[in-house]
């Protein structure tokens, strides 16, 4: 009982960021990035995308890093 | 009323399920039982019947295979043979069969005791420090405690070849080049995520109850720690433990890469592990036979913690 | 990254519950000292022995230094190594050649592994034991056991080519698993399904076991028959648990050395060379320091993110 009620105030003080800027949606976009820079590391298609693999998956990483520090 | 569920109630599979379920299950179980055993097999052959065709299931045992582990062995004339006085051991009777006279000890048992002192060093290591960081992440509040954690947790994540260049450069500067201290060092770094990890797990299972009742009366933090929490943790602390010997035992890149022979523990020397003409395969079973004991006695004692272990700590049923 | 939250958020929770009975006796330390007394050492030491050395290599991956010879001179050549690394076709080809292994072992292994799990599940009597027999590959190490099945995978006197040539009629020298292109790769992925297939089989065993009975006698009550019972409950929801086990498997072969070192040593040609053994070769055998750092750095920023998304995955698994 105590522990939902506890949960309130965190979530009214997130509603007030933006909504597509939280951590749910934007982790899942770093998630998306990094796979694809992995799957253009891994895929064995074309140079060009393996080239630009690994600034993909770095921005990934970075982006992750930054949002997983957003409000819920 | 569950009492009475029927036989194709999924709680409970019918027996002609069970039965066809322990037959591939046992099925698959005895095939990859079989590489482990021609290893143990293997150790007992004499070379010619090692590599005979077909394969020999049953050969006569000889403990040659052994023998040529721990000794290293010249091939000398038959005139000097004669000369020699009788063979004074079991091995020493062998190799005088083949006109070979033992030269001397191998280094494999030397390679044994390094993979020992570096496995149990480097685990002590990784228990200290990771029991005393694991009670401070389950009980207090960190700032950035989750990004530490993560951060401990994906040191093991690394490509280990990634991390031999920057070490071997490192310990090359510290003096720490092929020595049991800097592989010790090196293997507590690795295993102290896992430690942690499996530690802070174990430890949030204990209930905060209990320090905070013997705190009541009279114990310091650090007093209730020592003398209530580390008790409780004993299970956890010998799983975790045992996982981290496992790694240390088992770790091969490393060790091929950053030590040569003073600190070489036993998996980069068995593969090459050399008789005359190739590689001495029963020599090399037998070694691989004393290697795989240890670890095969800790799977069976770990066997109710292995989910957890292999999860970092977070599958715990 | 802090996703970690699922547990030690739950026991925060919990310790703010408590109402504070607890006087607290600040004798001796406070608790914010104990907390960093006991996290520093462990911090200290990965400093020393992972950050460091991290930074290290990011710095040499920007120049031309090579280890074996310390007093030539060091030039900063930019991001000439990243550049060359990653327009370098034979590099690129050592990526998919990792990607292939990677691909079918853990395919295979998540198959074999899964079923494994779905048929101990059926809870015959002394599947305990079979259990505990089927998951000692996994514990064995890589590189000892791995080395041994060269001798398995001898032409002539191997027990593999024995038993293969019995049960095909072909010849047991007829075929050679190291050393003929088609087959190695083949030779690494058997070695590495029988190895890591029971880890595959643990985790899904414990997605299994983490469905609750009521949920299928639901399902028995409606009527659904197994086959729709499999698809719509066993299946999504062991889901998050084969993840798990795929993504773990996928960063350890993704980084696979001590297997391939010793089964091929990245030949025939460079048809088994996959990432780590190119690097292996740059680092320790060319002595390109500086190119191998950068080569170092790109693999580390790609199993970082994996490891990112790994612990999220870890998460979900955590609050069933």
């Amino acid at each position: 009982m105590n522990g939902i009620a506890q949960d309130r105030p965190t979530e009214h003080a997130a509603s007030r960021w933006p909504r597509p800027l939280r951590r749910g949606p934007m982790e899942a976009v770093a998630t998306v990035l990094i796979a694809a820079g992995v799957l253009m590391l891994l895929q064995p298609f074309a140079l060009v995308l393996y080239t630009y693999s690994f600034v993909t998956t770095l921005a990934g990483v970075v982006m992750f890093t930054i949002v997983s520090k957003f409000p819920d | 009323m569950t009492g009475l569920a029927t036989a194709h109630s999924v709680v409970d599979p019918s027996p002609l399920t069970k039965r066809i379920a322990a037959t591939v299950v046992i099925a698959y179980a005895l095939v990859t039982l079989v590489p482990l055993l021609w290893i143990v097999m293997t150790g007992f052959k004499s070379p010619s019947d090692a590599i005979a065709y077909p394969p020999k299931i049953v050969a006569e045992p000889t403990l040659e295979g052994y023998c040529n582990l721990f000794t290293t062995r010249s091939r000398q004339a038959p005139e000097y043979m004669a000369k020699l006085p009788p063979p004074s051991g079991l091995c020493d009777r062998i190799s005088r069969d083949r006109n070979m006279v033992i030269a001397g000890p191998s280094n494999y048992i030397p390679r044994y005791v390094n993979s020992l002192v570096i496995a149990f060093g480097s685990t002590a290591l990784s228990i200290v420090l990771g029991t005393l960081a694991a009670y401070a992440f389950s009980r207090f509040k960190v700032p950035l405690k989750d990004d530490l954690l993560f951060f401990i947790l994906s040191t093991r994540m690394m490509p280990p070849i990634a991390v031999a260049i920057p070490i071997y450069l490192m310990y090359r500067e510290l003096g720490l080049s092929d020595t049991r201290l800097g592989m010790i060092l090196l293997y507590t770094s690795v295993n102290i995520s896992l430690a942690v990890w499996l530690l802070k797990g174990f430890m949030d299972e204990i209930p905060r109850e209990y320090e905070e009742a013997a705190m009541v009366d009279g114990y310091t933090r650090l007093q209730a720690f020592f003398k209530v929490v580390l008790p409780q943790a004993t299970t956890g602390i010998v799983a975790t433990a045992i996982f981290c010997l496992i790694f240390a035992w088992n770790e091969y890149a490393f060790a091929v890469l950053l030590t040569s022979g003073t600190a070489q523990t036993a998996p980069p020397f068995i593969p090459i592990i050399i008789g005359e003409g190739g590689q001495d395969w029963p020599a090399v079973a037998a070694g691989t036979t004393l290697f795989l004991i240890p670890i095969v006695v800790f799977t069976v004692l770990l066997r109710k913690h292995l989910l957890r272990g292999i999860t970092f700590g977070a599958v715990r049923k | 990254m802090t996703e970690q939250t699922g547990l030690s958020g739950l026991v925060d929770r919990a310790a703010l519950v408590t109402p504070p009975v607890v006087a607290r006796r600040v004798r001796g330390l406070s608790e914010r000292a104990i907390a960093w007394l006991f996290i520093t050492p462990t911090m200290l030491l990965l400093l020393a022995i992972n950050i460091f050395p991290l930074i290290w290599t990011i710095r040499l991956s920007f120049t031309n230094y090579r280890a074996n010879r310390p007093n030539a001179t060091v030039l900063d050549v930019g991001l000439a190594n990243y550049q060359s690394i990653l327009t370098d076709p034979d590099v690129w080809a050592a990526m998919t050649v990792t990607a292939r292994f990677v691909f079918w072992s853990i395919l295979i292994q998540t198959v074999l592994g899964f079923t494994l799990a779905w048929l101990i599940d059926k809870k015959f009597r002394g599947h305990g034991l079979w259990t505990t027999l089927i998951l000692l590959p996994m514990m064995l190490s890589p590189a000892v056991v791995g080395n041994f099945w060269t001798f398995l995978y001898q032409p002539q006197i191997g027990l593999f080519n024995y038993v293969i040539s019995a049960l095909t009629g072909a010849p047991a020298s007829s075929f050679q698993m190291l050393a003929q292109v088609p087959l190695a790769p083949w030779a690494i992925v058997i070695v590495d399904t029988w190895m890591w297939t029971p880890y595959v089989m643990l985790i899904c065993l414990a997605g299994l076991r983490s469905i609750p009975d009521y949920i299928y006698e639901a399902a028995e009550v409606d009527r659904a028959s197994p086959w729709r019972q499999f698809w719509s409950i066993t299946l999504p929801m062991a889901l998050p648990f084969i993840m798990l086990a795929v993504l773990f498997r996928g960063i350890e072969n993704f980084k696979m050395f001590d297997m391939v070192n010793l089964l091929t040593g990245g030949g025939p040609g460079s048809t088994t060379e996959v990432a780590s053994i190119t690097l292996k070769r740059e680092a320790f055998e060319k002595w390109r320091t500086g190119y191998s750092s950068a080569f170092a750095i790109i693999l580390f920023v790609t199993v970082f993110g994996l490891a990112n998304i790994y612990v999220k995955a870890l998460n979900r698994v955590k609050s069933r």
